[in-house]
């Protein structure tokens, strides 16, 4: 592929300026050997190529400037943000950059052996501090695409995203020049998520090292990482494989993906699929293995998404959609919990452990 | 009752086990005159050492252990806030209790001697082979009480017993002298027994403690992963049988078809002795016999149980189990090495997860100590609770028969409706009328008439349910037998207390210990009492008591297992880990709750039980 468009394959981490953390995190865990759906990224190149070809950067500057000026003037921003989205959403994508996507886009077709396949397109950040966690959810996803035109006008529409009200502030804020603004765009072919979710090599409330823990939701993840359905949770050590917590919980809502509507809905789970475990025993343990895989892989704790294919066979219907450092435990300098006791101190302090009984 | 326990002195003992405070010596009665030390201690069924009504003599063990136990937490080592444990009956149920501490100044010496004394042990226990030394003790005692002769009681003194020089004593004298040492033999073995098993719980429990700080609430189920693999002793015989399983297929054709017939042990000796392979077998057999089939089919504890020595069935059908699945290609041998080297890449991969030096080396330090010592925990099982105690009752038959012979008894075995301090007025009045001449009676009458009426005692105890804990609740129990062999903690008590304040049928849910992974559901089969584990039908989920290694057939035939008592090393949790099946264990209330027919739902990963259909 050319300047504009990378396969996952070829965007690693070395690619990161030119396609986004989001999109070298997919390439990092490919060319490990993960099973990412695949896909590919228009680069940030693409983007200024896009901007240079429409003159862009003046139009958008004079646009902004009243902004600049009185930055907490939220009404004013909006409108700004909205009208500078329009502009980049009528613009025109250069031939060039429009033939790369569409050839990406039917070579993502051959593979998965249909024509027009699905795919979620998504903005991929370049700046590093944009890719923070903070930020997840900032920029727009759009799911079910399907064809190479509908392909190309979300692109553009991630690119407006660039614009939205508080990523503008968020510029501004941090003194960053809006001409410097660019990201990348990840074009992944969708996974039918029968169930999905998300999985922790460390635990996230205790910060234990030697569990994984798992949680999942019937239907697509959005639902449990917006917080509206409540998971089944795994805690699975990760050294033995016992599981040392399971709480299927009732699960009454989920959120799939509408076709008609052609957006996501949130629905109620049938009956009888409320109450039971959304994994098969099979289906828990490849998680749990592919997650100390990437923890070792990447020599730090994980938060890893996770979906599984309902219309594929297991193992081919398990795939990970995307892995982030886990950041709050990581980045806590962790002093000694017990400190440096010898045997003897220990066996003398449980030894005068007392044992109470309440007195009349 | 307002969710507390009756007083020992409040509980309603059913009318028709009147009179039975007579089979049990005075001191492990509850009473007025120590009513108000007894009503400030918890007391709690004792179901892992005895489910059912106690036998008079069979209490002997109990009353050894609780001097050998005590003494050495109290007067040997002196684990400073720790006193023994007491023990009472109710209704013919046996109760025991963790003791409120001694007081600040007792704790503070103890805190000095333990230190000294405690500390030794843990330092020498590996480098001056303890355990070695211990084994060699401990099974010399065990011959010398097997080698004990029961004397018969001759019609007259043989003659080299007088001539040329009268011996000074004679066969009277001899059967007194024979029981007195037995006994003296039992209680010396329960010594040994404590020797070093206080220390070795004391030591796991501080590396448990030092594991659950740097991974808070780790599974115990892992913990029990990282130190086992020393239960090395408890699995011998059934690795002799496997032995002379491939011992009977190399031998070749005959040996293996008469092995696995369906004639009895006994026709299956006298076919194998007819020709030279089958006696090779047979050489074999005897070989492996002593010590390693003086294991007990239960616990050990009761001379009902037998032990394989005498229920030849056991080890018989085991043989043909495993020739057959040999012959499958199965392998029936347990993998040390696999076991062995499993556990050290679990402790090695949890130690690089500890990330801070210092909690490394802790943990380290913590983990060698219990490793050094923990073979004790698992070893001496063996020796003393099967071993000795299949010696033991072996001894006390010995005695039985010559009852029956003389007509004090009707059957051997009702020399143990009589406790320890009875017997010795049989054999005395036995004696008494042998010496006295001819034709002279003695009590038999009153002896029989005793020994019915205990056994009706006793099978009415059986329907009894007495409550699971009397007295007061503590707060908080760290006694490490307490802890470690009855699993009772705070929650198991509270528990309990559901289910005195609660009817049955009330309790939808109980909790215990999470003790073997895995979520099954099935129809349940209360199990009380050992001789009703015939009624089991296969893939149910077994609910009783308590377990022990030797049910091993009846795991390959259930689908999980659920115990009222026991905590995480007990044999129900140990055995299901091996078997692969879900078990929760120390429910407290499982065998009152659950219904033989329930449908119940057995969650050994959250160590809960659901009941999820009522039979009937």
């Amino acid at each position: 592929m050319g300047d504009f468009v990378l396969s996952f394959e070829e965007a690693d981490k070395r690619k990161l300026n030119l396609v986004g953390g989001k999109v070298s995190g997919l390439g990092e865990l490919l060319k490990a050997g993960f099973p990412v759906p695949p896909g590919f990224a228009v680069t940030s190149v693409a983007y200024r190529e896009f901007i240079r070809y429409n003159s862009l950067t003046e139009k958008i500057d004079e646009l902004l400037s009243p902004i600049i000026e009185s930055p907490d003037n939220y009404t004013l921003l909006e409108e700004v943000s909205s009208r500078i989205r329009n502009l980049i959403e009528k613009s025109e994508i250069p031939e060039v950059i429009k033939d790369e996507v569409l050839s990406a886009y039917f070579r993502l077709g051959e593979i998965s052996g249909i024509s027009d396949p699905g795919v979620a397109v998504r903005s991929s950040a370049t700046a590093e501090d944009m890719d923070d966690a903070s930020f997840a959810g900032q920029h727009d996803t759009y799911l079910n695409v399907r064809g190479g035109e509908e392909v190309i006008d979300k692109v553009r529409r991630c690119w407006a995203s660039l614009f939205t009200p508080r990523v503008i502030l968020y510029r501004i804020r941090h003194g960053i020049d809006h001409s410097e603004a660019q990201m990348g765009v990840a074009v992944q072919k969708m996974v039918k998520s029968e169930k999905s979710g998300v999985m922790f090599t460390i635990h996230p409330t205790s910060g234990r090292r030697d569990v994984v823990v798992v949680e999942a939701v019937w239907g697509l993840g959005e639902g449990l990482v917006s917080g509206i359905c409540t998971p089944d949770s795994h805690v699975i050590n990760k050294i033995t494989h016992d599981v040392e917590e399971r709480r299927i919980s009732s699960k009454e809502i989920m959120v799939v993906y509408d076709e008609e509507k052609m957006d996501n809905v949130t629905v109620e789970v049938p009956e009888n699929m409320k109450a039971i475990p959304c994994l098969s025993d099979e289906e828990l343990s490849e998680l749990v293995r592919i997650a100390r895989e990437i923890e070792k892989y990447y020599g730090t704790p994980q938060d890893i998404e996770w979906a599984i294919d309902g219309t594929l066979k297991f193992p081919h219907n398990v795939f990970i959609l995307q892995s982030r450092p886990e950041t709050v435990w990581s980045k806590k300098d962790r002093g000694p919990v017990i400190g440096r006791k010898s045997g003897y101190d220990l066996i003398m302090d449980m030894a005068l452990k007392t044992f109470k009984i309440p007195k009349r | 009752m307002n969710g507390k326990f009756p007083r020992p002195l409040e509980i309603e003992i059913p009318e028709n086990l009147k009179d039975w405070e007579e089979m049990y010596p005075p001191h492990y009665i509850f009473s007025k005159d120590r009513e108000s030390w007894e009503n400030r201690q918890f007391w709690f069924l004792d179901k892992i050492h005895a489910p059912d009504p106690m036998y008079p003599f069979d209490l002997i063990f109990h009353e050894a252990w609780q001097i050998a136990l005590s003494q050495y937490t109290t007067r040997v080592f002196c684990i400073p806030p720790a006193q023994g444990v007491a023990q009472r009956i109710a209704g013919c149920y046996f109760y025991i209790c963790a003791i409120e501490p001694p007081s600040e100044e007792t704790i503070a010496r103890k805190a000095e001697l333990f230190q000294k004394r405690a500390f030794h042990v843990f330092q020498n226990y590996k480098r001056e082979n303890y355990y070695e030394k211990w084994e060699k003790n401990f099974r010399a005692l065990g011959e010398e009480i097997k080698n004990i002769e029961v004397p018969d009681l001759p019609t007259f003194e043989p003659e080299e017993r007088v001539l040329p020089v009268p011996r000074g004593y004679y066969s009277s004298y001899d059967l007194m002298e024979a029981y007195n040492r037995i006994i003296d033999g039992i209680f010396k073995a329960w010594q040994y027994h404590f020797q070093y098993l206080n220390l070795s719980y004391l030591a796991y429990l501080t590396f448990a403690d030092t594991v659950r700080k740097l991974f808070p609430s780790i599974s115990e189920s892992v913990i029990g992963k990282m130190v086992a693999g020393a239960y090395v002793v408890m699995f011998r015989p059934e690795e002799e049988l496997a032995k002379l399983a491939r011992l009977a297929i190399s031998l070749g054709g005959n040996v293996r078809d008469i092995l696995t017939s369906d004639r009895t042990p006994e026709e299956k000796l006298e076919e194998l002795s007819n020709f030279p392979e089958g006696r090779e077998w047979i050489h074999a057999f005897e070989e492996a016999r002593d010590p390693w089939f003086y294991v007990s089919v239960g616990s050990g504890w009761f001379h009902y149980e037998g032990s394989w020595i005498n229920t030849l069935e056991v080890p018989f059908s085991y043989i043909k189990n495993y020739i057959e699945r040999i012959e499958k290609g199965e392998r029936v041998e347990r993998d040390l090495e696999t076991i062995d080297s499993e556990r050290e890449k679990l402790v090695r991969e949890y130690m690089d997860l500890i990330k801070n030096e210092e909690d490394r080396k802790t943990f380290e330090d913590s983990y060698n100590i219990c490793r050094d010592i923990y073979d004790y925990a698992e070893n001496h099982l063996f020796w003393v609770e099967h071993w000795f105690h299949t010696i033991v009752f072996e001894k006390m038959r010995e005695f039985g028969r010559l009852f029956t012979r003389y007509g004090m008894l009707e059957n051997e075995d009702d020399i143990f409706l009589f406790n320890r301090f009875e017997i010795p007025m049989i054999i005395e009045d036995l004696v008494t009328s042998w010496a006295l001449g001819e034709n002279i009676p003695a009590r038999s009458e009153y002896w029989k008439r005793k020994a019915e009426k205990r056994k009706d005692i006793l099978e009415k105890a059986r329907a009894w349910n007495p409550p699971p804990a009397l007295g007061t609740v503590p707060e908080e129990i760290a006694e490490p037998f307490t802890v470690m062999l009855w699993g009772i903690t705070s929650e198991k008590v509270s528990e309990w207390i559901k289910g005195v304040t609660y009817t049955a049928e009330d309790v939808t849910e109980i909790k215990g210990f999470a003790a073997s992974g895995g979520v099954v559901e099935g129809r349940a089969r209360v199990i009380r009492f050992l001789d009703e584990i015939t009624e089991l039908e296969e893939g149910e989920i077994l609910v009783c008591p308590n377990t022990n290694p030797s049910w091993a057939p009846v795991f390959t035939r259930i689908k999980a297992a659920v115990t009222d008592i026991g905590g995480l090393t007990s044999h129900a949790a140990i055995v299901s880990r091996e078997y692969g099946l879900p078990s929760v264990t120390g429910t407290g209330i499982a065998t009152q709750v659950i219904k033989t027919g329930d449908i119940i739902r057995v969650d050994g990963d959250q160590g809960t039980v659901v009941i999820l259909e009522r039979s009937g």
